[in-house]
């Protein structure tokens, strides 16, 4: 068994896990944060992404070894249903996702991308999500709230 | 709108509905109002936020596989790994006997087993013959998921391999051994007559033939597919599932476990995309009769790699189209065939040659044409229902023909469309009277809008300058 | 995943120690994004029963000048490279390359020696490191050993490496720092394909002629290679359009192509040609902007 000691979106955590346990199964078996999905389990998809370190990583390619004493942010750790993140508001109101199976990997690499650069391009945008596979909405409207919030917040 | 005082149909469901709300037994709770003519919904044009855009948002909508209920187990599907052979041994004492592992099911452990939204001939778990790799031929519930896969290479199977049917066009041959024996490889079949073709293929100026074929297409929803299921304390199955389509599934679920549909509850969440790929039962009776077995909940999640091979995918075609013009563009007639490959089992395939085959004409207006679909058994993946159930590919097929007939005429493509497109009160090939139709509009309007009319554009850019 | 032990090293030296103490069956972890991967879908035959994690071997990291050259850490990732300010100053072709590689996500934890270990002839560093005759630093319990980075590859997924050597570092030479180059690949998308063909091109401008000019090929053949006919034939040769384009049709004999379902060798022939042109091109665009600075 792996002890891991690290911070979940702001908590201290601790979990004993076998070595073979990936951080994605780490957070949603042990830490019971179902967010982070598995979808492809090889870091095609992003349906995994979270947050290690300030950088946007796939959880399915890290074992739970890995992130000891490290700092991770998962979407549970952005917003309360109350007091939304300006990504997921204006994702809701775009209609940006639909099945809603990419959203919580979108809408960090979004995040990530708008710590990074406050004013993307479109081809910024682009590059950001193109570790996020969406198979229903497709991309446009996520590019129009990512270059909408961009907008609001330069104003 | 004027269609439906003609057909009469809404405003007699209206009358009836009226009717009814005078009835103080039966109260409805809305005013139900027709259809008014040349008078839009109120809708259209109306901003709203999706009910669910929030949770998703949140990361807080909860899918199948974000479920866990207290001493619940992993199962994990042997697939067979051969396209065809006979089961000759089955041996999963091994796997039985490891740490961990709860229960082992094969084929021979399912009530009735076999399946299948129109024809039932499919097995829940394969049962002395294999009809493709994805076959699953044993499942096994373990306290991991990890110990479920390990098991699953401790069970032995042995298989008598035959050659199996690949090529739809050879398996449409009749000396072509089926691959349901005694059944017909040719399992779906439509016929679509009208005019008559030979005059107009005599009328013609000049007569095109061309075969276009399009592949299998897996719907890859983000979410694989996964379900869980439950025994109560009274006997009743409770089944969460990514399921689309719960009432037929709830069939089929019944009739391979032998209980009634009365016992059977089912849950569907909301869903990472379906596509069309989640219409029919996969893994729901095997993880029923796990949990039978072991007497605990017991939950089963694709592996992506499953989702590709064990799941349907979207029918190829082989279209072969034969197209009979006047030197100004206008089809006098047509003549299509087309071969869906159906791949092991019917699944949606009826559904889907009936569409290809109304639809293989395209928009256009053809006096004379003769459209004969047929669907075959191969030894590969099933095919099933996918967006569009047969008009994508049919649409890839007329559109690529037409190009090939504009530009041998010497016709701006563009053109040659106007000159055949359907318009109101056109007959399609199953001779239903169209309204509202807007094809020459829809062209123009794309036209102007990607300046087709504008040097160069729309010309193919794929070779390298 | 199947079980296996794992392991954590501090530094290289660690690291070469837990490689040497458990003996074959173990794989290296440094990014992941390959290894990972591989060990969820591999038989249970090629299963590991050890990993040991390099990621934390920070002896492994960092982009600085030595005195050989450029040196870049085993473990830097992709975005450290499309980050490092001397890398964009002086051979922005490694920010391109790093930039096709993956996504965001896999970029920032895979790493350049990942890269080059895995040895998957379409590999996206390949090229360019080829192209600047990059010198790759492999240490073992016998001590650490340099080779040009052609040598590091025997074949598809095969290296030089034993089981308990790592891959250290990748040193570009000091004279070919600032050499102008070029990388490009054609995939079949954009975003996360592996190339068809990827091509790097690099020479120094002497007066008007090519002066040590390389040209790397990845996905034509068992690794990545050097196009050496064409190399040879632009020594020396006037910078001319036509040179450009004949070291393209000679690049084509230099590469084995094969047919796959991505694309049919034929295909993959007409890309060296034309992507060889446009990397000498790229390259000498460089050149003549920075001129013109």
């Amino acid at each position: 068994m792996v002890r891991v000691s690290l911070t979940v979106n702001g908590e201290k955590r601790d979990a004993e896990v076998p070595p073979e346990t990936t951080l994605l199964r780490m957070l949603r078996e042990a830490f019971n944060l179902t967010g982070a999905k598995l979808g492809c389990d090889v870091g095609d998809c992003g349906a995994c992404t979270v947050i290690v370190d300030g950088k946007l990583v796939n959880s399915c390619l890290m074992l739970a070894g890995q992130v000891d004493g490290r700092d991770v942010l998962t979407i549970e750790g952005l917003a309360t249903a109350d007091n939304l993140h300006p990504i997921q508001k204006v994702f809701e109101e775009k209609g940006s996702l639909q099945c809603g199976f990419c959203g919580p990997g979108v809408i960090l690499s979004a995040k990530w991308l708008l710590d990074q650069n406050p004013d993307p391009s479109v081809p910024d945008i682009r590059d950001a999500l193109s570790g996020n596979l969406c198979r229903c909405t497709g991309y446009t409207k996520m590019i129009e709230a990512i270059q909408t919030i961009a907008r609001e917040r330069t104003v | 709108m004027e269609t439906t005082t003609k057909t009469g149909t809404l405003v007699e469901a209206e009358e009836l509905l009226r009717a009814r709300t005078h009835s103080p037994l039966v109260p409805l709770p809305i005013e139900v109002r027709g259809p008014e003519p040349n008078r839009q919904t109120p809708a259209v044009g109306q901003r709203t936020t999706r009910p669910d855009a929030r949770t998703h948002g949140l990361g807080q909508t909860k899918y199948i596989d974000d479920f866990y209920v207290p001493g619940m187990l992993y199962a994990k599907i042997k697939r067979a790994g051969v396209a065809s052979a006979r089961i000759t041994k089955v041996d999963t004492s091994e796997a039985e006997a490891m740490p961990g592992v709860v229960a082992v099911i094969t084929g021979k452990d399912i009530p009735v087993n076999s399946f299948g939204p129109s024809l039932k001939d499919q097995p829940v778990l394969a049962h002395e013959r294999v009809f493709h790799a994805g076959d699953g031929v044993a499942a096994v519930a373990a306290v991991t998921e990890q110990i479920a896969a390990d098991a699953l290479e401790k069970i032995k199977i042995e298989y008598e391999e035959f050659a199996p049917v690949l090529d739809p066009l050879e398996s449409l041959k009749l000396e072509t051994p089926g691959v349901h024996a005694p059944s017909a490889n040719i399992y779906g079949h439509k016929l679509i007559k009208k005019g008559d073709i030979e005059k107009g293929f005599a009328e013609s100026y000049r007569i095109f033939e061309a075969s276009f074929r399009t592949q299998m297409v897996e719907h890859v929803p983000l979410e694989p597919h996964s379900s869980l299921a439950q025994w109560d304390a009274n006997g009743r199955l409770t089944i969460h599932s990514t399921l689309g389509r719960i009432t037929l599934g709830r069939a089929d679920i019944a009739r391979t476990l032998g209980i009634p549909m009365s016992r059977i509850r089912i849950i569907a969440t909301v869903v990472g995309g379906n596509f069309g790929g989640k219409n029919e039962i996969t893994t729901e009776p095997v993880i029923g009769m796990l949990a039978k077995k072991t007497g605990r909940p017991v939950k089963c999640t694709f592996t992506r790699p499953e989702e590709f091979y064990a799941s349907t995918t979207r029918h190829p075609i082989i279209m072969d189209y034969k197209t009979g013009v006047t030197k100004e563009g206008k089809i006098l007639a047509r003549k299509v065939r087309l071969v869906l490959d159906g791949g092991a089992y019917c699944s949606w395939s009826e559904t889907t040659l009936g569409k290809a085959c109304i639809l293989c004409a395209g928009p256009y207006e053809i006096e004379n044409l003769v459209a004969e679909a047929f669907v075959v058994y191969t030894n590969k993946t099933m095919t099933g229902a996918m967006r569009g159930f047969g008009a994508p590919q049919v649409c890839f097929g007329y559109e690529s023909h037409m190009d090939d007939m504009a530009k041998a005429l010497g016709i701006d493509p563009l053109e040659m469309r106007l000159r055949n497109v359907l318009k109101e009160g056109s007959l399609s090939p199953t001779s239903q009277a169209l309204h509202s139709v807007v094809v020459k509009e829809s062209l123009l309007q794309a036209a102007k809008r990607f300046g087709w009319n504008v040097q160069g554009a729309g010309q193919g850019q794929g070779a390298l300058p | 995943m199947r079980a296996f032990e794992f392991y954590a090293a501090r530094n290289a030296s660690d690291a070469v120690a837990l490689l040497a103490q458990h003996g074959p069956k173990v794989k290296v972890l440094a990014g992941g994004t390959d290894l990972l991967a591989d060990l969820k879908f591999a038989a249970a035959s090629h299963h590991p029963q050890v990993v040991v994690d390099i990621s934390r071997a920070d002896d492994l990291r960092g982009i600085q000048m030595t005195d050989q050259g450029l040196r870049i850490g085993a473990l830097v990732t992709h975005t450290e490279i499309m980050d490092s300010p001397i890398i964009r100053e002086q051979l922005p072709a490694l920010v391109d390359a790093a930039h096709t590689i993956g996504a965001v996500q896999t970029r920032n934890l895979g790493t350049l020696g990942g890269n080059l270990v895995t040895a998957v002839p379409s590999m996206d560093s390949g090229p360019t490191l080829v192209a600047l005759d990059a010198i790759v630093t492999v240490a073992g319990p016998e001590g650490k050993r340099q080779m040009p980075i052609v040598q590091f590859w025997v074949g598809p997924r095969k290296t030089i490496l034993k089981t308990s050597e790592i891959l250290v570092d990748i040193i570009i030479p000091k004279e070919n720092v600032g050499k102008p180059t070029h990388f490009l690949k054609f995939g079949l998308r954009k975003g996360q394909a592996l190339a068809l063909v990827n091509v790097a091109a690099s020479f120094h401008v002497d007066g008007n002629t090519f002066k040590a000019p390389r040209i790397g090929l990845g996905a034509v053949a068992p690794t990545v290679i050097h196009a050496t006919s064409a190399e040879s034939f632009l020594e020396g040769k006037p910078i001319t359009p036509e040179n450009m384009a004949e070291a393209g049709k000679l690049a084509v004999n230099d590469a084995k192509p094969i047919n796959d379902f991505r694309a049919s060798a034929t295909y993959r022939r007409d890309l060296i040609a034309v992507l060889t042109r446009r990397a000498l091109e790229g390259a000498y665009e460089l050149h003549r902007k920075r001129e013109a600075k």
